[in-house]
């Protein structure tokens, strides 16, 4: 099967003369559809970088970023908001709900923005929010919702439009552990159930444990690549405390 | 360093200062334009025939000057305000450099005194423009026209301007200053951080209360159309406070009201970005309702005002034509015993009749008695006969009016004499009438030959002399004089409606483009959002736009509509004494308020848009 999301020799440099900073550097994977990836790194590993590259919010220096068989790197302006609206799914830390709308209402504005049919609406933001468990709290505003809700509302804007891709940054960031697990469920199974590809970033391996496959990354270059396959959680999980542990011991021998 | 820190600060947030800019600017044209009038020449041609009276118009409009000063120094204060709070952090910033809170003030000073100083320079230039417009103004209305182009330019004017501004601008650098000085670097620090919490009125309850707005304004309408303007008694009081609850819970449940009629046309709710505006708006409307509600108020008085005070001067205008269709007429109160030959007596005080004078009628009016005329002293003090009655229609040019002697006597209401004569209406009778009738004055009328003003001021000096020989028995009236004297009160109520008219549209605009700016500072964080889900830049602009736009036009459609109603009633009054020229004055209010509505309209927008824009 086609990649639905190839990353190839990415790199990105801030700065200009004088102060450059090398941010990425010649990054290269691919997600096939439906898998379930997580990015790791320490902070200042350029994870961020990457996901903003993804996204289409920052534009890498060199390489090339294809999504669903378009090269986005070479998108401008209004093509631009165009795919990332039509084509990119987001979920963030603050979670990012409009506080003036119900939660009804912010999941519709993802299909309201792609001009979708009044018609159609309603029920689309229905079943989004069915596979989600949030069918009790429609009509509440995000100030009445508990983080986990404000995620799992989140969630559904980002799976109403059918996206391509599925973008997380730190979902768990601001949540509780209670909260994290049932919204990781969720989006295990939303995984599972719709074949949705999620692209997952978080620095915590607890939550990492959830994915099929976790990409480490370290002074922007990949530094390890971490396969589930048929590992039960807990099991993976352990691996995945091994290899962190594993590259926060190689920071400190650099002492 | 210091001033250039300052200068580099204005230069950078020149658009967020441009709504404190204009609103300066505005101010200082205004108060320029209407303190520069004696600077004007159909004014300097006013006092040269009349000078009570154009010191009676400049003395009002220093005292008005004094109430605009203190409402646009309100104003400043509060529009300084929001400027502050919108650079809490940077000023933070500062502190937290170690930079002195008295080098901060200074700084704040500095950059206060550098926007009055552009400000004052550009609302003089401005005024300046204004001051020849509003001079071109009164030349028509005199009916002036002038050999060469005299340029408006007051020194006095200027003068008072810079005085009145310096004093408003050194009140808010010490406010700046006091507020700076007194503020915790805690509180700058967390400026950025909103407590604005979220309480709306459920749907059900805002359709009620906006049927109960409705009513209580319609109530009111009818209770202002039926009664009229002037019965001012307990229910006037009542007609207005249930106006302006009417108008508070109109716009209470108005954005509820809106709401709940979009969310039944689900085409209309569910496309762009409709469903986002209209909560944004009525997550605001807690915090807005009241002050849309005085902007409401204040844009009903500036349309009023401006309306009406154009429309009365036409008013004005048509009553001179009435009540003097002769040059001249001198009325004799001794006619009844010692009746004079005046032509004669004035030709001894040097003053030529024959030469100077043309078409003059000399005539009698009588005392009605009912036994003669059969129509009752109640109704009219006053007798003509037919021949004098037609002769000085005729002298009129108004042939139509001439009478062919049937149906005598019959009363009559066309104006005889220039200036008062005393009766509103008098008896024409029959000539074989009028020995049976007793004299009560004579009346000699007639026209200027030759130049107007000349022959006016020939025949004012004779009459002086004529006068102090027959006792004061004689009284002059002329038509310039009349039309100075009218003139006067024209330009007074012109010029006091046009300046109080526009100081409360600027006071509304600016109010309501700072409200506007601050509410686009709370989206930023929305727009951000928006941004990220991938909503264009154009489409961000068309919220940006409708939201400025509903804010700006709904406080001025409900002002508009009172505004009709209002002046529909007003009408009936003003048509007592004539009526008002709906359509012309209609254009120039509309006129001007577009012009200043609109430019704050677009400044905030634009303000706005720059505000959202800013970092997504």
């Amino acid at each position: 099967m086609d990649p639905i999301l190839s990353v190839l020799h990415l790199q990105k440099i801030y700065g200009g003369r004088g102060s450059r900073t090398r941010a990425l550097s010649d990054l290269s994977f691919d997600v096939a559809p439906g898998e379930f990836v997580g990015i790791m790194g320490a902070s200042g590993s350029g994870k961020t970088t990457l996901l903003n590259c993804v996204s289409t919010i920052d534009r890498p220096t060199a390489g090339s970023i294809i999504i669903a068989g378009e090269d986005i790197t070479a998108l401008r302006g209004r093509a631009l908001s165009r795919f990332r609206r039509e084509r990119l799914g987001f979920i963030f830390q603050d979670c990012n709900l409009l506080d003036t709308l119900t939660a009804f209402e912010n999941i519709a504005l993802a299909l309201t923005i792609l001009k979708a049919p009044a018609g159609e609406i309603e029920d689309r933001v229905q079943k989004a929010a069915g596979l989600l468990g949030l069918d009790r709290v429609l009509d509440k505003y995000p100030y009445q919702l508990s983080g986990g809700e404000c995620q799992r509302v989140a969630a559904a804007r980002a799976i109403i439009t059918k996206p391509a891709l599925i973008l997380a940054d730190e979902p768990t960031g601001a949540l509780d552990s209670k909260s994290a697990r049932m919204l990781l469920t969720q989006l295990a199974q939303l995984n599972r159930e719709t074949g949705a590809t999620i692209l997952m970033v978080t620095h915590d391996a607890f939550t990492a444990s959830w994915c099929h496959r976790i990409l480490f990354i370290r002074d922007g270059t990949l530094h390890q690549v971490l396969r589930r396959e048929n590992m039960d959680r807990r099991a993976f999980f352990a691996r995945i405390l091994g290899v962190v542990g594993q590259m926060e011991g190689d920071g400190a021998d650099v002492l | 360093m210091f001033c250039k820190l300052a200068a580099r600060n204005v230069k950078r947030s020149i658009r967020d200062y441009s709504v404190y800019f204009l609103t300066l600017t505005f101010g200082v044209c205004i108060f320029y334009t209407f303190n520069s009038l004696d600077a004007q020449p159909a004014m300097r041609y006013l006092q040269s025939t009349n000078a009570g009276m154009v010191g009676a118009i400049l003395q009002l409009m220093d005292i008005l000057s004094v109430f605009v000063a203190v409402v646009l120094g309100c104003l400043i204060l509060y529009a300084n305000t929001f400027l502050m709070r919108r650079r809490k952090r940077e000023l933070g910033l500062y502190l937290m450099l170690g930079l002195p809170q008295s080098k901060v003030s200074l700084l704040l000073i500095l950059e206060t005194l550098l926007i009055g100083v552009l400000a004052l320079v550009t609302g003089l230039a401005l005024g300046q423009f204004l001051a020849q417009g509003l001079s071109a103004l009164t030349l028509t209305m005199f009916d002036l026209r002038l050999d060469e182009l005299q340029f408006v330019f007051s020194t006095r004017a200027i003068g008072k301007t810079c005085l009145y501004f310096g004093v408003i601008f050194l009140v808010v650098m010490a406010f700046t200053g006091l507020q700076i000085s007194r503020t915790k670097l805690i509180d700058l620090i967390r400026g950025a951080r909103k407590n604005e919490e979220m309480r709306q009125i459920p749907l059900g309850a805002a359709v009620a209360l906006f049927l109960l707005g409705l009513a209580l304004v319609g109530t009111a309408y009818a209770m202002l159309l039926i009664r009229g303007l002037l019965r001012v008694d307990d229910l006037f009081w009542l007609m207005l406070a249930m106006g302006t609850a009417g108008t508070l819970l109109i716009f209470r449940s108005l954005s509820g009201f809106l709401l709940r009629l979009a969310k039944s046309h689900k085409a209309l709710y569910y496309k762009g970005l409709n469903m986002f505006v209209l909560r944004q708006f009525s997550s605001r409307v807690h915090t807005t309702y009241l002050s849309m509600t005085v902007i409401c108020l204040l844009l009903l008085l500036a349309i009023g005002i401006t309306a009406c005070s154009v429309g009365m001067n036409d008013t004005i205008g048509q009553l001179t034509e009435q009540s003097a269709p002769y040059d001249f007429t001198i009325q004799n109160y001794g006619g009844d015993v010692n009746p004079m030959d005046l032509p004669g007596l004035l030709e001894k005080e040097g003053f030529s009749a024959g030469q100077s004078l043309q078409g003059t009628v000399d005539c009698f009016l009588y005392y009605n008695d009912s036994a003669v005329t059969g129509i009752s002293e109640d109704e009219s003090g006053a007798a003509l006969s037919l021949s004098d009655y037609n002769a000085l229609m005729e002298l009129q040019g108004k042939e139509e009016l001439v009478l062919d002697g049937g149906n005598l006597p019959r009363l009559s209401e066309t104006p005889f004499c220039t200036g008062s004569c005393g009766f509103e209406r008098y008896v024409v009778v029959p000539d074989d009438m009028t020995p049976s009738l007793s004299v009560r004055r004579q009346v000699w009328s007639g026209y200027y030959a030759g130049d107007k003003q000349d022959t006016e001021n020939a025949l004012q000096a004779a009459m002086k002399e004529l006068n102090s020989d027959e006792s004061g028995m004689l009284k002059l009236e002329t038509r310039l004089d009349i039309y100075i004297e009218t003139m006067g009160s024209k330009v007074l109520v012109l010029f006091v409606g046009l300046y109080a008219g526009m100081v409360f549209l600027v006071a509304a605009a600016a109010v309501l483009a700072l409200q506007q700016l601050t509410q686009a500072t709370d989206n930023i964080p929305r727009y951000r959002i928006l941004a990220r889900l991938g909503v264009e830049a154009r489409m961000r602009d068309r919220s940006v736009l409708s939201q400025v736009a509903l804010s700006f036009f709904l406080p001025l459609s409900l002002a508009v509509v009172h505004a009709v109603v209002g002046m529909k009633a007003a009408n009936a009054v003003i048509s007592q004494v004539g009526r008002v020229d709906s359509v012309r004055n209609s254009i120039i209010t509309a006129l001007l308020l577009l012009a200043v509505y609109g430019t704050y309209f677009l400044a905030t927008y634009w303000g706005s848009r720059r505000i959202v824009r800013g970092n997504s």
